[in-house]
């Protein structure tokens, strides 16, 4: 076996990838490998959290993207044929992994929730998501190596070892893409996180108007919860901030109580809170099929819901 | 004058996937549609084309049976369409569908300046194919986004990553996938469909192309999961609101 390779992005979430990179080079007794992007500090302190090696990728210069890296990669991976590879489910890693996948003939598994090694076929079976989140899909990988993206939060930090030994290698350099970025413009975390939050009140279309997005959040106030969106929300009204979306291409939330306010209940945003203990919904259409995924439904106008809802929650 | 192709996917509709006792899918009810964001992908290449000039080409790769698909497309604005059809192209996986569109695209359309694809297929949603065909024609991509145009030879894109935009320049021909907020897809009329009747469409079969490569993934199985609830339905008077809110305690959630 010669391995198993984490591409790290941000810090959170290489320590996600090598708690699950950790669990399954000691299952197969192979090295674990980070690439990671100049910084020799950070090296050692993935090699604490369980790399045997960091590979360090030259700096980039402003106007490049991670996926300069790409042919890096490429050549070290055609060299060395891992077992494994495994990127980070955001948007640069996901764009990187598909390239790399294309390049070395290789499969792919998108947005992977579990990930094991099955001694019987000395393959890892990985599993993700399909039609919106109504189905889940077991995959192999025929090819090697394997690869998968992996979403924030589906594993635990790995923990750090004091004073872990690992090597640290320097890569060349490589040429610059023919893509490159004139200008980044850095957005304000404004929000919460959503993840975190016990109680959400969950904005949907059903909401009329920007204004009206107060009503929902008086109600996340009485109830001393945060507000939380559905995707169209977001990204077609950009009435409250991305990160606030939940779903199949939002994020993945176990709060103790959802409760969605003219929300219609389709797959895709559903996927996303499916484990949260308890599932609310105030809804006008008594078809919507929200009420099949909830535990307690309302068939009413949120606008005559809603302030009666905090009246009684009031006394 | 510039050509567009715009990549869609002719997917089942999940609202309409059932699950079975068994716990497998229910498929037997199901409907057809061209996929949610592809959508926004066909809408770009037209808008980009009725801006700019030049044509726009839809192209997919799918069972026989997609022909209503192709005629959405043209309906929704395409000047042409290229549909690569077999009964064996249901359920190909991402590696085999980039590399069917890369051979076609390569041999058939050889001249173009920009390849739309939707965020992620409906059904799949593996967000491969089009990052994965850009590698196979050796074009430069960019992934994920929301704002495009084409200026002085040159894509200029807005690409949103997890802390902000960034702006982005690159040669063309290139690929992008773009987001759905990218642009609102129209609805097609009663004209458009029947124009859509008379644009051409060039069909080509499995065996007029390089044998196809082995799935790099092979599935296991695909079951249905499972959502289980009490599903109980409350009125919206004062009584009700207040067993609502009982309820609601009970669970103990909330004080
Ligand atoms: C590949 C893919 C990925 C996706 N990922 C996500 C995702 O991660 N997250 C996500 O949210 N979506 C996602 N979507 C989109 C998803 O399919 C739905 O389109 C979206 O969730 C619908 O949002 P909504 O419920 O707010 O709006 P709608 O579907 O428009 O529903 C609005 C609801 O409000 C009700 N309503 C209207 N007025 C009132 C009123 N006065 N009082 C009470 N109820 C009222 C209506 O009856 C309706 O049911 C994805 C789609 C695709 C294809
Ligand atoms: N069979 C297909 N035919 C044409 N284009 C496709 C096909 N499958 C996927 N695509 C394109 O690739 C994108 C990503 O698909 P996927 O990788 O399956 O999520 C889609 O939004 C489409 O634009």
């Amino acid at each position: 076996m010669a391995g198993i390779w984490i591409i790290a992005e941000n810090r959170e979430q290489t320590l996600e990838l090598l708690r699950i990179g950790g669990e399954l080079s000691t299952k197969t007794g192979t090295r674990l490998s980070v690439f990671l992007s100049q910084d020799r500090e950070r090296a050692r302190d993935y090699i604490e959290c369980g790399a045997d090696e960091v590979f360090i990728l030259p700096p980039l210069t402003e106007d490049q993207s991670l996926d300069a890296y790409i042919p890096r990669i490429i050549v070290e991976a055609q060299q060395d044929v891992p077992d494994l590879i495994l990127i980070p489910a955001t948007a640069r890693g996901k764009d990187m992994a598909a390239r790399i996948a294309a390049r070395i003939d290789t499969g792919l598994c998108s947005s992977c929730m579990a990930l094991t090694f099955d001694d019987n076929h000395a393959s890892f079976v990985m599993e993700r998501l399909a039609y919106g989140g109504a189905a889940v899909q077991k995959v192999v990988c025929t090819t090697r190596p394997a690869m998968a993206t992996i979403p924030p939060r589906t594993y635990e930090p790995a923990d750090a070892v004091k004073g872990r030994q690992g090597q640290i290698i320097n890569l060349p350099a490589h040429s610059p893409s023919t893509v490159k970025i004139l200008e980044k413009k850095v957005k304000e975390r404004e929000s919460k996180d959503i993840t975190e939050s016990r109680l959400l009140v969950c904005v949907g279309r059903g909401v009329e108007k920007k204004e009206d997005v107060a009503l929902a959040r008086q109600l996340a106030d009485v109830l001393h919860g945060e507000l939380a969106c559905t995707r169209p929300i977001a990204e077609e009204y950009h009435w409250l901030a991305e990160e606030l979306c939940i779903g199949l291409s939002g994020a993945q939330v176990e709060p103790d109580l959802y409760l969605g306010l003219g929300v219609s209940g389709q797959v895709q945003h559903v996927t996303g809170f499916r484990n949260a203990k308890v599932i609310a919904a105030v809804n006008k259409d008594e078809n919507a099929p929200i009420f099949k995924a909830a535990d307690f439904g309302i068939v009413g106008d949120l606008y005559d819901v809603v302030p009666k809802l905090i009246a009684e929650l009031k006394k | 004058m510039p050509a567009i192709i715009a990549c869609f996917k002719w997917v089942v509709d999940e609202a309409y996937v059932r699950r079975m006792a068994s716990g497998e899918l229910d498929f037997s009810s199901v409907d057809y549609k061209i996929g949610e964001y592809d959508r926004n992908a066909i809408e770009e290449a037209v808008r980009l084309k009725e801006t700019l000039g030049g044509s726009a080409i839809g192209i997919t790769v799918s069972v026989p049976e997609a022909t209503k698909g192709v005629k959405d497309a043209l309906s929704r604005g395409c000047d042409q369409a290229c549909f690569i059809a077999d009964s064996s192209f249901g359920n190909l996986e991402p590696s085999q569908t980039a590399a069917i569109l890369a051979e076609v695209i390569h041999s058939r359309i050889q001249s173009f300046d920009l390849i739309i694809c939707g965020e992620g297929s409906s059904d799949l949603y593996a967000q491969q194919v089009g990052p994965r065909l850009s590698e196979k024609l050796g074009i430069p991509s960019v992934s994920f986004v929301q704002k495009l145009s084409i200026e002085g030879g040159k894509l200029l894109a807005e690409r949103r990553v997890e802390e902000g935009i960034e702006v982005i320049a690159a040669p063309l021909p290139a690929l992008v996938t773009v987001l759905p907020d990218i642009n609102v897809p129209r609805i097609p009329g009663v004209k458009d469909t029947l124009m859509a009747s008379k644009k051409p469409v060039v069909t080509i079969k499995k065996d007029e192309l390089q044998p196809l490569g082995e799935a790099c993934l092979q599935t296991l199985s695909i079951t249905a999961s499972r959502i289980e609830r009490t599903c109980e339905r409350f009125g919206t008077n004062a009584a009700e609101i207040s067993r609502f809110v009982g309820s609601l305690r009970k669970t103990g959630v909330i004080r």
